[in-house]
């Protein structure tokens, strides 16, 4: 097989495009399934992740009035090729990541950031109040978990000596498990990505019984059905970086699947123990703890770096 | 998009359809950012015209009207007519079965404030508790309908009594569940206390201090939550509360925690009173002997509801049906402690302060005419009539 249709192949089918949307079905369904449970609920079918999005597809797209519409059909676009583009960096499903490069992690990363900020442009374009205040939130909720966030996945390539997620994981998978070795990163992790998700407790962004849906509230059709897709992609990816670094990493299949099946059930967990945060709450919890503590963390890693103590 | 008044203002429109309210009201929230500058209340989306249709109908068929006035609170309705009715006519209803409708009452106020807790569990985000408590509510939503034969309108009440009787499996069915409840009030209880984020969504937001509370008339465990004691059932006790007198819950910090705890524990109060109920219900007949055509009188008659207190007033011109009938239902009080705390709160908090009070909107629909300086503004049937076809056309 040539190289080039190597690549397509990794672009389109697997470990990037189809497999990962299909991954993010999966785990949304797990996810909505879980949190039904611990509610008490029956919660979904197995393909009702599947069914939402091909109905989805299959609604009118209704433009609102007094915006601008090219951004409008584009941004749930471009987030959701951001999504799919980061898939390409991280170990999926236990394999080698398609591609990778020195400081793939921190690309990675602002990949991840482009959904949130294509959800929060898209509450910007749009003359809905809620959509604006949503924007709002979106947009400050993203500026205060994503420092933490970038500086608790900064601690294991800190102890790998380098910004290659394929290098990092390959790291993790031979030393002991990095959560019991950086608590408090893997903890920042966990919740930021959370907070990136907007998961209950960090909902606000689209808190129903304030401001409707938030920032996709004009939102209906192929551009919503795309940004829920793209935020379950960002999910499995999400949940992959954290088992791959913080849990011993994901050598195999086998391995991934239950690593990251285990994180879902803690993150299914906390999504149902807590009541929504304000979006100040949320702002003061990542900046007043989140940020000072991984930041102490990570001054902490590299004095001991420094001395050459090995960690 | 029709082009209106540019202002600086920034108004956040919630309702009339709003997936934080779950019946229509209208509520215009000023905001500066996040923050809430100005409040105000639109109402009367939901007016049906309830009180006028009795005077049409005989007071028997009134009985079921009025209990379609609320479906959260249907007893207390019921109850409340009968037991004006009642007082005009003169007569004594047998003492079990004021002891049922107080028993009824009770297990009603249990399902109305387990109601709450899951919407204002909901409103916070906080929806494991909401599905928690709806399904506690559930257990005495069954023993209702075992008891009554509905789930929602009981349709206990009859004119002179109560139309069904508490057996001994109803009985034990009811104690089990009470015991039952109790540990999961417990629980509720707890988690409303110490629940960090849930405190954090109700610890000082939306504090009334006493005085505001007594200004604006607020009633119920609303008022009860401002550290205000008025209760029905204790000022003017009313059907059995005599002989099974209730118990005070008061909190005096007035905030929106307070108004948590005041209902978890005022659900403590009923079990009490259903356990001490069932342990001495008295024997005898269910129904007395009513009248027809109740004699020329007018009176009033309260009642606590879960909200706050009932009025009725009822007017009656010595035929079989009633003159007037005015009813004042308890969420009219509170709306103005919603307006008066709301300013000042991040918008967050709005849904919060609103359902604190237990809004029941189309209980408190009314027509309202208005004397200002134009003289009285108001529409006669015919031009309400003519209205009504222009608007549709």
């Amino acid at each position: 097989m040539s190289e080039n249709m190597k690549s397509i192949l990794s672009l389109l089918l697997f470990p990037g495009g189809l497999a990962v949307m299909a991954a993010g079905m999966v785990y949304e369904f797990i996810d909505r399934k879980l949190v039904a449970r611990f509610q008490n609920r029956v919660g979904p079918r197995w393909f009702q992740p599947l069914a939402d999005f091909i109905k989805l597809l299959a609604k009118e797209e209704v433009i609102p009035e007094g915006i601008h519409p090219v951004l409008f059909q584009w941004l749930p676009v471009v987030a959701m090729a951001g999504a799919l583009t980061s898939a390409l960096y991280v170990p999926m499903f236990g394999l080698e990541p398609a591609f990778h490069f020195t400081g793939d992690l921190v690309v990675t990363i602002y990949l991840l950031s482009i959904l949130t900020l294509c959800t929060g442009l898209a509450g910007a374009n749009v003359a809905n109040r809620f959509s604006i205040i949503g924007a709002t939130r979106t947009l400050t909720q993203l500026f205060s978990y994503e420092a933490p966030f970038l500086l608790a996945l900064f601690g294991p390539a800190i102890a790998a000596g380098s910004w290659d997620i394929a290098v990092i994981e390959q790291y993790a998978t031979i030393h002991p498990w990095l959560m019991f070795l950086q608590p408090v990163g893997f903890l920042v992790a966990l919740i930021g990505l959370m907070g990136k998700l907007e998961l209950p407790p960090f909902d606000a962004p689209e808190a129903e019984t304030e401001i409707v849906s938030g920032a996709l509230t004009e939102y209906s059709g192929r551009g919503y059905a795309l940004f829920r897709l793209g935020r379950n992609v960002e999910l499995v990816i999400g949940l992959t970086l954290v088992a791959a670094f913080y849990m011993g990493g994901v050598a195999n299949p086998f391995l991934f699947i239950a690593k990251t099946i285990g994180l879902l059930l803690v993150v299914a967990a906390l999504q149902s123990l807590f009541a929504r945060l304000r979006i100040d709450q949320t702002v003061g919890l990542w900046w007043r703890s989140g940020a000072v503590l991984v930041l102490l963390q990570l001054l902490v890693l590299i004095v001991l770096k420094y001395f050459g103590v090995a960690i | 998009m029709p082009e209106t008044k540019h202002s600086d203002k920034f108004i956040v429109p919630i309702g009339p359809q709003h997936p934080a309210l779950k019946e229509p009201g209208h509520f215009e929230f000023t905001v500066d950012g996040e923050t809430v500058t100005g409040a105000s209340v639109r109402l009367g989306f939901v007016h049906r015209g309830i009180e006028k249709a009795t005077e049409e109908r005989t007071y028997i068929q009134d009985l079921y009207l009025l209990e379609r006035i609320c479906g959260i609170c249907s007893h207390v309705h019921a109850m409340a007519f009968a037991l004006g009715v009642e007082k005009l006519a003169g007569v004594t209803v047998p003492e079990r079965a004021q002891a049922i409708r107080v028993l009824v009452a009770e297990m009603e106020r249990i399902h109305s404030h387990l109601l709450w807790l899951g919407v204002a569990a909901h409103e916070a985000g906080f929806d494991t508790l909401f599905m928690y408590a709806w399904r506690d509510r559930e257990k005495v939503m069954d023993l209702l309908e075992q008891l009554c034969g509905n789930r929602v309108n009981y349709s206990i009440n009859v004119l002179g009594g109560v139309k069904e009787d508490v057996n001994d499996t109803i009985r034990e069915g009811i104690l089990n569940a009470m015991d039952y409840l109790e540990t999961r009030t417990d629980l509720y209880l707890k988690l409303v206390t110490t629940e960090r984020t849930l405190i954090g969504r109700t610890r000082g937001i939306g504090i009334m201090e006493k005085q505001t509370a007594a200004r604006l008339g607020t009633v119920g465990p609303t008022a009860r939550a401002s550290g205000l004691e008025r209760d029905i059932r204790i000022e003017a006790p009313y059907a059995a509360y005599m002989q099974y007198p209730a118990r005070i819950v008061i909190e005096n910090t007035g905030d929106l925690e307070a108004r948590f705890v005041v209902r978890v524990k005022e659900l403590y109060e009923s079990f009490r009173l259903i356990r001490s109920i069932l342990s001495t219900l008295p024997a005898g007949e269910l129904t007395t002997k009513m009248p027809r055509r109740i004699p020329e009188g007018e009176t009033i008659s309260r009642v606590e509801a879960p909200r706050g207190e009932l009025f009725y007033y009822i007017k009656s011109n010595g035929s079989d049906k009633p003159d007037r009938v005015k009813v004042r239902t308890p969420s009219i009080n509170n709306f103005a402690s919603v307006m008066a705390t709301a300013v000042g709160h991040k918008l967050a908090d709005i849904p919060m302060i609103l359902s604190g009070i237990d809004p029941c909107f189309s209980c408190n629909d009314r027509m309202v005419s208005i004397r200002g300086a134009e003289g009285r503004q108001g529409v006669d049937w015919e031009g309400l009539r003519r209205y009504g076809i222009e608007y549709y056309r």
